[in-house]
């Protein structure tokens, strides 16, 4: 079967991308990725400058899925810059470089200084929910914002593709995707994950240092799936769908919905770091049986 | 089964075990093999990788050094404090394989060094219990320091001290005391006979080891692990990266170039494995994924 798909112009073998926050500290955690079967890998978000991120716990799965407050532990950008582009030369597939920063001004800073490396995409991590305290609210919240940081990265960023990460934490996520299209951006990826809190009984405590954390896996799946849907209706960019995907079927699920690939992260813990391949092998069974011969043919089918 | 959540289990009791390192007590049925790990949750400080042991069912047992301010604020606790675990995760160690029912059950090395005894203890205890001969080469700094020593002559282990100090057995390294064994040179390296467990009066030399096992300093596992491939000595060693989740998904403890995550595919690797981890001996990962090369690989 083949599941090759085009994402805004950028080639990919297959519609599964490794999303970003899981593995991606270095090239060797994404070419195992790519080994493993996966159309295209993000790294791990970098920012201006060198952060251990927060105590453990910092991950852990908690019944419906996973939460973690990592806190966007990366090397900084000036190392970073190197690690990316061994990234792009190690890998096969497509790379795409997640940044962040705590001011739109320095989201450009450090965004200019990857696209330096040429990935064929730059994705802007505008929503994590575990840095409040450090950076104060995500810009995805926020349109304005996420205008001013999209059309200042669409500035520089030439050939290289800019995404778009947003919240399902946003009170209206279609008007920030809206506002991101309108600044330019090439595609968006729906969603980052879902603020929460978990709190253990015995110990009278948040688990998490962080205490809040992002919440990830089955249990946020249905949330980001109707982000999707309703993102499909309202821009003209490709999506990625992102949040909970586990199975072809929830990766079909989410193309139904208006997904032009799809995000793969927690999954990992679920299903192993084959999952890729388990995904894609599960989307052509389903493709076969259904009488589909493309992913494109699929995509948005149920956005009635 | 692995506990995804953090387990709260009180603090049953507190061994002191030297001034620096504690053995702490939970009563708790732990499902683990040997060489496994558990996610320690010191509530409102860390969460860390320990290794398990257990003496007996329905109990383990983590051994923790107050190196850092979340182990000192463990060391600070009581027995009926409470403390989270996570796991058992992470690859275990195996033991050779003999054919069954043969007169001899074979001979395995197990060389540790600071803690990771730890990491060895329950192995020492699985192959004792299957008949097989367990010679533990066990190096500290101090007579002090050397972890276990009643609970490993109960097993009947043939013990081989080494100290950095000279105040118990060989005054030098267990890497060498276990190169010399290998090599059938006996050094004299037992102050006090009474260290040896129940067959201590075996011959020591042209011991045939059909496996080895360390856990310890990356500089000791290095030595080791040279010794082994020179002798033909199949081996595992327990390799220790800087673990957040624990469950695969980070990356944090991935090694170069082959990406395998060590609190999934390790922490236990073989010898055969262990050639294909270019960045052993030579580098790890800190908090951040910053490349951070070990002292002796900078030139002076």
């Amino acid at each position: 079967m083949n599941l090759s798909i085009n994402l805004a112009g950028i080639p990919l073998k297959n519609p599964t991308i490794l999303a970003s926050g899981i593995m991606g500290v270095s090239s060797a955690s994404l070419k195992y990725c790519e080994e493993s079967g996966a159309g295209a890998v993000s790294c791990k978000s970098i920012g201006h400058a060198e952060r251990m991120g927060h105590h453990n716990p910092t991950v852990y799965s908690w019944g419906q899925g996973l939460t973690n407050a990592v806190g966007l532990s990366n090397q900084g950008v000036d190392e970073g810059v190197g690690l990316l582009k061994e990234m792009i030369e190690t890998l096969t597939i497509p790379v795409i470089a997640s940044c962040f920063a705590d001011t739109v001004d320095n989201i450009a800073k450090v965004a200019e200084k990857l696209i330096a490396s040429n990935p064929v995409a730059i994705e802007l991590n505008l929503s994590c929910p575990n840095t409040e305290n450090d950076f104060g609210l995500m810009f995805a919240l926020d349109t304005d914002a996420t205008t001013r940081a999209v059309s200042q990265v669409k500035k520089i960023a030439g050939k290289t593709k800019v995404f778009v990460k947003l919240t399902p934490d946003a009170s209206n996520i279609v008007d920030v995707g809206k506002a991101a299209e309108a600044a330019g951006a090439d595609a968006l990826t729906a969603t980052n994950t879902l603020s929460g809190m978990i709190i253990d009984i015995h110990t009278k405590r948040p688990i998490l240092t962080n205490k809040f954390g992002g919440l990830s896996g089955p249990a946020i799946k249905p949330v980001s799936v109707r982000a999707v849907y309703n993102l499909y209706k309202a821009v003209k960019i490709p999506i990625i769908g992102t949040g909970g995907i586990n199975t072809g079927e929830d990766a079909i699920e989410f193309i139904m919905a208006g997904a032009t690939a799809v995000g793969i992260g927690s999954g990992i813990y679920y299903r192993g770091i084959d999952i890729f391949k388990k995904v894609t092998d599960e989307m052509s069974v389903f493709m076969e049986k259904n009488n589909y011969s493309s992913i494109e043919e699929m995509k948005g089918i149920a956005n009635i | 089964m692995k506990n995804e959540k953090p387990l709260i289990l009180p603090i049953k009791n507190i061994i002191t075990e030297n001034d620096r390192v504690k053995t702490f007590v939970f009563e708790y049925e732990m499902d683990f093999q040997p060489g496994q790990f558990v996610m320690t949750w010191i509530p409102g400080y860390d969460e860390k990788p320990f290794g398990i042991v257990s003496r007996k069912k329905g109990e383990f047992m983590i051994t923790v050094a107050a190196v850092g301010e979340s182990t000192k604020a463990l060391h600070a606790m009581s027995a009926g404090d409470l403390v989270g675990f996570r796991g058992p995760f992470g690859s275990a160690f195996s033991l050779p394989a003999r054919p069954a029912g043969g007169p001899d059950s074979g001979s395995i090395a197990l060389i540790a060094g600071g803690y990771g005894m730890a990491s060895l203890f329950n192995l020492a205890k699985e192959a004792r219990e299957k008949g097989i001969d367990v010679h533990v080469f066990l190096g500290a700094r101090t007579k002090e320091e050397l972890l276990y020593l009643d609970w490993m002559k109960e097993l009947g282990a043939v013990l081989h001290l080494s100290t950095d100090d000279g105040s118990e057995g060989y005054k030098g390294f267990n890497t060498d005391l276990f190169k010399n064994s290998v090599n059938g040179v006996i050094l004299s390296e037992t102050k006090n006979p009474s260290n040896h467990g129940s067959f201590a009066d075996a011959q020591d030399d042209n011991i045939k080891f059909d496996k080895a096992y360390t856990v310890g300093p990356e500089i000791m596992e290095m030595k080791v692990a040279a010794i082994c491939y020179k002798n033909n000595i199949p081996f595992e060693l327990s390799l220790e990266r800087y673990m957040k989740c624990g469950i695969g998904i980070c990356g944090s403890c991935s090694v170069d170039p082959k990406g395998w995550r060590m609190c999934v595919e390790g922490p236990v690797i073989d010898g055969e494995k262990l050639k294909e981890i270019t960045e052993f001996g030579k580098y790890h990962r800190t908090a951040s994924g910053k490349v951070d090369p070990y002292p002796w690989t900078k030139t002076s």
